[in-house]
C-alpha cells in the first residue's frame, strides 16, 4: 500500500544517516549488554528490569527528539500514520542505522506495529533459559514514548515479539493514547 | 579430502574445560576427554619452550595416537582450542588452520554475549549449532 510521501522518508533517512557521526557497533552492543546485565543483577525481578529500561529510554527519548528535529529537518506530520513512517524510516535509521517497517494498523489508525528485522542492540546476545520475561531491547519502547511526548503525542509502546525469544522478527506495538495540547509533560511538572 | 573432526574442545586459563564436544558416536566420549587432557601437557610444553611469546597462535600437531591426531591452538588470553581429528593420508595443515581461525571467531562471538561470563562453561545453543556446521564443512 504505497502512501504518498512514504518513499521520500527512506531517502531522507539515508541522507541524515550519512551525515551523523558513527561509533563502533561492537562497542555499542557491549555497552548496552553490560547495562542490561547490571540491571538484572541489581533488580533481580525481570519485570522491574523491563520497567527500568523503559524509564531510561524515556529519558533518552525526550532529549533525542531535539537532535532529531534539528538534523533531519522533517516538517510537521499531517497525521499519526505519517508520524509512524518518520519514526520507522528516519528516526531508526538515524540513530541505529536500521529501518523498521510499519505494519498492522488498526481500524482507527491509532495503533501500529514497528517491525525490526535486525537490531544492533541484540547482536551476539543469547538469553539464558529463565529470562523469558525480559524484553532485552525495551529501552527502545521508552525512547519512542519520550520522543513522541515532546511532540505532543502521548503513546504507549510495548514489545510483543523479540528475536531473542525465538521469534523471527522483533515487533513493538505503539498505541496513541492522546494528542497533548500545550501541557507540560508529567516528568517536568513534578520537579 | 578425508579429515574428520571427531572432537573439539575449549580449555580455559587454568586448564579447566569450558566446552568438550564429540562428533563421533562410535567412541566413548570419555576416551576423547582423556586424549584432550593429555594434550594439555604438550600445549604447556610448546608454549613455554620458545623464549618469550610464541608468534604463532597455531601450535600444530600435538601428538598422534592410534587412529587420531591432536591439534592445538592457543590465544593470548590463555584460552586453548584442542581438536582431535581422524585423517587418512597427509596432514591438511591449511584446512586445520582455517578451522581454528573460524573456531576462534565463533568463540569471540560467544564471549560477546553479555549473559556469558568468561571462564564459564559454554552452554550457548548458537555456539553448538555453528560448530556443528563448521565441523561438517571442514
Amino acid at each position: 500500500m504505497a502512501q504518498k510521501g512514504a518513499r521520500p522518508y527512506d531517502r531522507i533517512g539515508e541522507q541524515v544517516f550519512a551525515k551523523v557521526d558513527k561509533i563502533n557497533a561492537e562497542l555499542f552492543t557491549l555497552t548496552y549488554g553490560s547495562i542490561v546485565t547490571q540491571l538484572v543483577k541489581d533488580y533481580e525481578d525481570l519485570g522491574e528490569v523491563n520497567t527500568q529500561l523503559e524509564k531510561m529510554g524515556y529519558n533518552i527519548g525526550v532529549r533525542l527528539i531535539e537532535e532529531f528535529l534539528a538534523r533531519s529537518n522533517v516538517g510537521r506530520c499531517a497525521d499519526f500514520t505519517e508520524t509512524a513512517e518518520v519514526v520507522a524510516k528516519v528516526g531508526f535509521k538515524m540513530f541505529l542505522g536500521i529501518t523498521a517497517n510499519v505494519t498492522d494498523w488498526d481500524a482507527e489508525k491509532k495503533e501500529f506495529s514497528l517491525v525490526l528485522d535486525d537490531n544492533p542492540l541484540t547482536e551476539f546476545v543469547e538469553l539464558p533459559e529463565s529470562y523469558n520475561k525480559l524484553w532485552y531491547a525495551n529501552i527502545l519502547c521508552g525512547v519512542i514514548r519520550g520522543a513522541l511526548e515532546m511532540v505532543q503525542m502521548k503513546v504507549e509502546a510495548t514489545y510483543v515479539k523479540c528475536v531473542l525469544h525465538g521469534h523471527d522478527v522483533s515487533e513493538i506495538r505503539v498505541l496513541l493514547k492522546e494528542i497533548l495540547t500545550d501541557e507540560i509533560p508529567a516528568s517536568m511538572r513534578d520537579e | 579430502m578425508g579429515i574428520k573432526v571427531v572432537c573439539a574442545s575449549v580449555i580455559g586459563k587454568s586448564n579447566n574445560p569450558l566446552y568438550i564436544r564429540c562428533f563421533d558416536n562410535t567412541e566413548e566420549p570419555l576416551k576423547f576427554h582423556y586424549i584432550v587432557h593429555s594434550a594439555l601437557d604438550v600445549v604447556e610444553e610448546k608454549s613455554t619452550a620458545k623464549k618469550g611469546a610464541s608468534l604463532d597462535l597455531y601450535l600444530g600437531m600435538l601428538y598422534p595416537t592410534e587412529d587420531y591426531r591432536v591439534y592445538g591452538y592457543t590465544t593470548n588470553s590463555k584460552i586453548k582450542f584442542i581438536i582431535v581429528v581422524q585423517e587418512d593420508g597427509d596432514s591438511h595443515d591449511q584446512a586445520i588452520k582455517n578451522f581454528f581461525r573460524k573456531f576462534h571467531v565463533l568463540y569471540a562471538n560467544t564471549v560477546a554475549n553479555p549473559f556469558y561470563t568468561p571462564d564459564d562453561l559454554i552452554t550457548s545453543r548458537k555456539f553448538n549449532e555453528e560448530l556443528e556446521k563448521q565441523v561438517k564443512t571442514v
